[in-house]
C-alpha cells in the first residue's frame, strides 16, 4: 500500500538530512506505528506519505514514494485526498468549519462531489465514527476526544486507503485516548484501512499495533514487530521495562500476555508496601472556591491545599476544570514558579543564551545563574540554539530552568509532557523529585498516568467542578481501572504502580 | 432535528426591526423592539462563540446609553421646560457660538438624549440579536457561487478571532507570572505571531490535503433552501416595523 525506495529528505536552509534512505514497504490493512525520539523526523515522515512535505513545505527529496499506487512526486496532497487521509496533532487547529456535518463535508464539497453521494457519506462515517448524536454541535463546544473524531471523520469520509495521524492522543485523558484506539483498530479490521501513526505513549498504542517503524538517534530506522522493534531501542513503555526487568522469556506487548507469564511471580513475591511521604506545612489553600463561566460550572466550591516538599498530580477528563483550578491558585500565589501548557509562551529571545540573561535580571541574580543550572540538566544543550529549534523536552528543560532560577517555593506546571518521550519524561521526573524533597509544593495537571505512578505522592481527580478523589497516589490510581497504570493492571491484585515498585518487592526476597 | 431557517432569514427580519425602530423614532417602539430581540434570542441562540454577542451588545449599548445621557445633560441647546438642577455654565469664546456647556438641565432635555440614546441602543442590540441567532459564517456561505471561494477564505481567517484572543490571555498570564511585571507588548507578540503561523501552517495543510483549490467547481452539502417559512418570518419582520411606523 505504501512504498518507500530509497527515501532521503533535507529541508531548505538545512545541513542535515531529516530521512536518510529510507526504505520500507506497508502493506494494506496494516496498523504500523511510527516511533522516535522528539524531533527524529516522525512528523516529516507521515507528512511524506501524503505529499505535505516536500510539496508543502519546501524541501529536497530522493528516491520514490508511492502510495496504492501514486507517485507523490508528481501529486499535490489535494489530488490524494481520496487516498490518504491525514489527522494532525490538535485537531482544533485544522478545522475550518463552525459544525461537526459542515466540517466533515468540507473535503467533499472542495472536489465537487454530487449532493447525494455527499449526504449518504456523511451519514455513514457519522455511524462510523460514533458522532450521529453530535452531528448539529458547534465544533468549539466538543471536547477534545469528540474533536478528534471529528477530524478523523473528516479523513475517513473521502473513502482514503491510508490513513495518517501525528500523536492523535497526545492532549487527550486516558479514557478518550482508549475510545480513539479502539476505534483505528475496527477501522483496520474491518475496512482494512491502513493505518499509519506516530505517538509518544506508547502504552496507550503498543497493544494495537502489528508493526513498528523506529527511526533512531543518528537517523538509521529499521521496521518489524513490535516485540522485535522494543528490544532495540530505549524508549520503552512500562510493560516492556517489566518483562525485561524480570527477564521473562517473551517481552509480552499486552496486559493479558504478561500477566500469563507472571502468574506465578505475582504469588510468590514477598510483601512490599511502597513507602508514603508525609505531608509538609500546608503551602497554600483554595477555600471554597467556586468558578462559572456563563451557565457552566466549571468548579463548585471546591477546597483544596497543597503541601511542601510534596508532588501533587491533577488529574481528570478534559474540561473537567483542571485548568481553572490551576489558574485559580495562580491568582493566590503570586510568587510561584509557573509552566504553562505551551512552553513557547514564555520564550521570546533569540537563542537560549540570551533567554537565560533575561531570566537572570529579572531575578536579579549574578549572571549565568540561569545558563548553570539548564547545563546541570541538559549538558549538551548549545547556548546558540534558538529556542524555537529545541526539541520539546530541550524547552521544556529550558523553561523549568527559567522557572526555577527564582527558586520558587510552590512549583505549579500545566500539562508538562505533552510531546515528551521516555527519556525526557524521565529526566523530568528525576527533577521534581529533587524538588520535593528539596521542600518545594508542587501541583502539576497531566493526563499521563505513568508520569502520576511515578513521580505523584498524591493524587486528586476533578470531574465536573467536583474533587471526586483526592489521597496517596497508590490509592487513587489502583482504585480506577481506567487511570491504572500497565504495572498495576499487570499485577495486579499486589499493590505496585511501578516498575520500581515490583523490583523493590524482588529484591526482599 | 431542528427546521433549519435560512440563514439570511433573521438578518432580513431584525433589519426590517431596526429600519422600524429608526423610522419611527419612538422609545415605547424601540423597548418593543429589545424584547422582540431579547425573545427570540431566549429560543434561538447557538451554541458557539458567536452565541454570545446579544450579551456583548447589551453591555456595549449601556455603554452607549449613559455616555449619551452625560452628554446630553453637559452639552446640548437649551429646551425650556420643568428645570430639573443647574450646572455652571462655561462660557465659550465668542467664534463657537451655538454650543453651550452646562446650564439649566431641563426635564425635557433628559428626556430627549434618553430617547435618542435608546434608538441607537436598540439598534446595536438588534444587530447583537440577529448575530446570536445566525452564526456570520452561515451567512458568508450564502454567497453566490463565483465569489464562494473568497466566502471560504473570509470564513475561515475570520475563525481565529476568538483564539487569539484567548492566546493573547494565556500568554500574558503565564509572563506576568515569570517576572513578576507586565509583559511588554513585544514579549506577548513574538509567542502569538509564532503560534499564529503555526496555526495558520496547520489550517493550510489541512485544506490542502483536503483537496481544497484542486476542483474548479465546487459543490454545497445540504444547501438551506429559502422556503415560504423564511419568507413570512422577513414578512413579521416589515409587519411589525410598519406597524411601528404607523402608531
Amino acid at each position: 500500500m505504501i512504498t518507500f525506495s530509497r527515501v532521503s529528505l533535507i529541508y531548505p536552509h538545512s545541513t542535515t538530512t531529516v530521512i536518510e534512505d529510507l526504505s520500507f514497504q506497508i502493506e494494506e490493512g496494516e496498523m504500523v506505528l511510527v516511533m522516535g525520539h522528539t524531533g527524529a523526523g516522525k512528523s516529516s515522515l507521515l507528512r511524506l506519505v501524503n505529499g505535505l512535505v516536500p510539496h508543502h513545505t519546501g524541501g529536497i527529496l530522493a528516491g520514490e514514494i508511492t502510495v496504492a499506487g501514486n507517485s507523490t512526486r508528481t501529486l499535490r496532497p489535494g489530488e490524494l485526498a481520496g487516498v490518504v487521509g491525514i489527522v494532525g496533532q490538535n485537531p482544533i487547529d485544522s478545522f475550518v468549519a463552525d459544525t461537526v456535518e459542515e466540517e466533515i463535508a468540507f473535503g467533499m464539497e472542495s472536489l465537487n462531489y454530487s449532493p447525494d453521494v455527499m449526504r449518504k457519506r456523511v451519514e455513514e462515517v457519522l455511524d462510523q465514527v460514533g458522532l450521529t448524536q453530535l452531528r448539529d454541535r458547534t465544533i468549539a463546544t466538543l471536547s477534545g476526544g469528540e474533536q478528534q473524531r471529528v477530524a478523523i471523520a473528516s479523513a475517513l469520509v473521502m473513502h482514503p486507503k491510508v490513513l495518517l495521524l501525528d500523536e492523535p492522543t497526545s492532549a487527550l485523558d486516558p479514557i478518550a485516548a482508549e475510545e480513539i484506539f479502539a476505534l483505528l483498530h475496527r477501522l483496520v479490521h474491518d475496512l482494512s484501512v491502513t493505518v499509519l501513526l506516530a505517538e509518544h505513549r506508547l502504552e496507550r498504542v503498543i497493544g494495537y499495533v502489528d508493526r513498528i517503524l523506529l527511526i533512531e538517534e543518528d537517523g538509521r530506522t529499521a521496521i518489524g514487530s513490535p516485540s522485535e522493534m522494543l528490544m532495540q531501542t530505549e524508549l520503552v513503555p512500562p510493560i516492556v521495562r517489566l518483562s525485561r526487568a524480570l527477564s521473562l522469556p517473551e517481552v509480552g506487548m499486552s496486559t493479558r500476555e504478561v500477566r500469563r507469564q507472571t502468574e506465578e511471580l505475582r504469588s510468590s513475591l514477598p510483601d512490599y508496601e511502597p513507602e508514603q511521604k508525609p505531608r509538609g506545612s500546608i503551602a497554600l489553600s483554595l477555600v471554597e472556591k467556586s468558578v462559572n463561566y456563563g451557565e457552566k460550572v466549571a468548579l463548585n466550591k471546591v477546597s483544596l491545599d497543597l503541601h511542601y516538599g510534596h508532588v501533587a498530580a491533577l488529574m481528570g477528563r478534559n474540561g473537567a476544570g483542571k485548568s481553572t483550578l490551576i489558574k485559580s491558585f495562580l491568582e493566590i500565589a503570586p510568587g510561584c514558579g509557573y509552566v504553562p501548557q505551551e512552553p513557547n509562551d514564555l520564550l521570546y529571545h533569540s537563542s537560549v543564551e540570551e533567554e537565560c540573561e533575561q531570566a537572570d535580571r529579572d531575578n536579579q541574580l549574578p549572571q549565568g545563574s540561569t545558563l548553570s543550572l539548564l547545563t546541570k540538566t541538559l549538558p549538551t544543550i548549545a547556548p546558540k540554539t534558538h529556542p524555537r529549534d529545541l526539541s520539546e523536552g530541550e524547552r521544556l528543560a529550558l523553561v523549568l530552568s527559567i522557572v526555577l532560577v527564582a527558586n520558587p517555593k510552590i512549583l505549579i506546571l500545566d500539562e508538562p509532557t505533552r510531546g515528551l518521550d521516555y527519556q525526557a519524561k524521565s529526566l523530568l521526573a528525576s527533577q521534581l523529585r529533587d524538588l520535593a524533597s528539596a521542600g518545594t509544593a508542587i501541583l502539576m495537571a497531566t493526563h499521563d498516568v505513568e508520569l502520576v505512578a511515578d513521580v505523584a505522592d498524591r493524587t486528586i481527580f476533578i470531574a465536573d467542578g467536583d474533587i471526586v478523589a483526592d489521597g496517596a497516589t497508590i490509592d487513587v490510581l489502583l482504585a480506577s481501572p481506567a487511570f491504572a497504570p500497565q504495572v498495576a493492571k499487570v499485577m495486579s491484585p499486589r499493590r505496585w504502580l511501578t516498575v520500581d515498585h515490583v523490583m523493590q518487592a524482588a529484591s526482599q526476597e | 432535528m431542528k427546521r433549519k431557517l435560512h440563514p439570511l432569514t433573521m438578518w432580513g427580519f431584525f433589519t426590517a426591526l431596526a429600519v422600524g425602530v429608526i423610522a419611527s423614532d419612538n422609545s415605547q417602539t424601540a423597548l418593543a423592539a429589545i424584547a422582540i430581540s431579547a425573545f427570540i434570542v431566549l429560543a434561538r441562540k447557538e451554541s458557539g462563540p458567536w452565541g454570545s454577542s446579544f450579551r456583548w451588545s447589551i453591555i456595549a449599548a449601556l455603554y452607549l446609553l449613559i455616555i449619551r445621557l452625560i452628554t446630553g445633560i453637559v452639552i446640548g441647546v437649551p429646551r425650556p421646560g420643568t428645570e430639573v438642577f443647574t450646572l455652571p455654565r462655561i462660557h465659550l469664546p465668542s467664534w463657537l457660538p451655538g454650543i453651550r456647556i452646562g446650564g439649566p438641565v431641563t426635564l425635557e432635555r433628559l428626556e430627549s438624549a434618553l430617547s435618542e440614546g435608546l434608538i441607537i441602543a436598540t439598534v446595536i442590540i438588534i444587530f447583537g440579536t440577529a448575530n446570536s441567532v445566525t452564526s456570520p459564517k452561515k451567512l458568508l456561505r450564502t454567497l453566490p457561487t463565483f465569489i464562494h471561494q473568497l466566502g471560504t477564505t473570509l470564513v475561515i481567517a475570520t475563525s481565529v478571532f476568538p483564539q487569539l484572543i484567548t492566546s493573547i490571555q494565556r500568554i500574558k498570564r503565564a509572563q506576568y507570572l515569570r517576572s513578576g511585571r507586565k509583559p511588554s507588548t513585544l514579549s506577548v507578540g513574538i509567542p502569538l505571531l509564532e503560534e499564529s503561523l503555526t496555526r495558520a501552517v496547520s489550517l493550510a495543510e489541512s485544506m490542502e490535503s483536503r483537496g481544497f483549490g484542486i476542483s474548479k467547481r465546487t459543490s454545497r452539502y445540504r444547501p438551506i433552501a429559502f422556503e415560504a417559512l423564511d419568507l413570512s418570518v422577513i414578512g413579521t419582520g416589515f409587519g411589525i416595523a410598519l406597524v411601528m411606523v404607523l402608531l
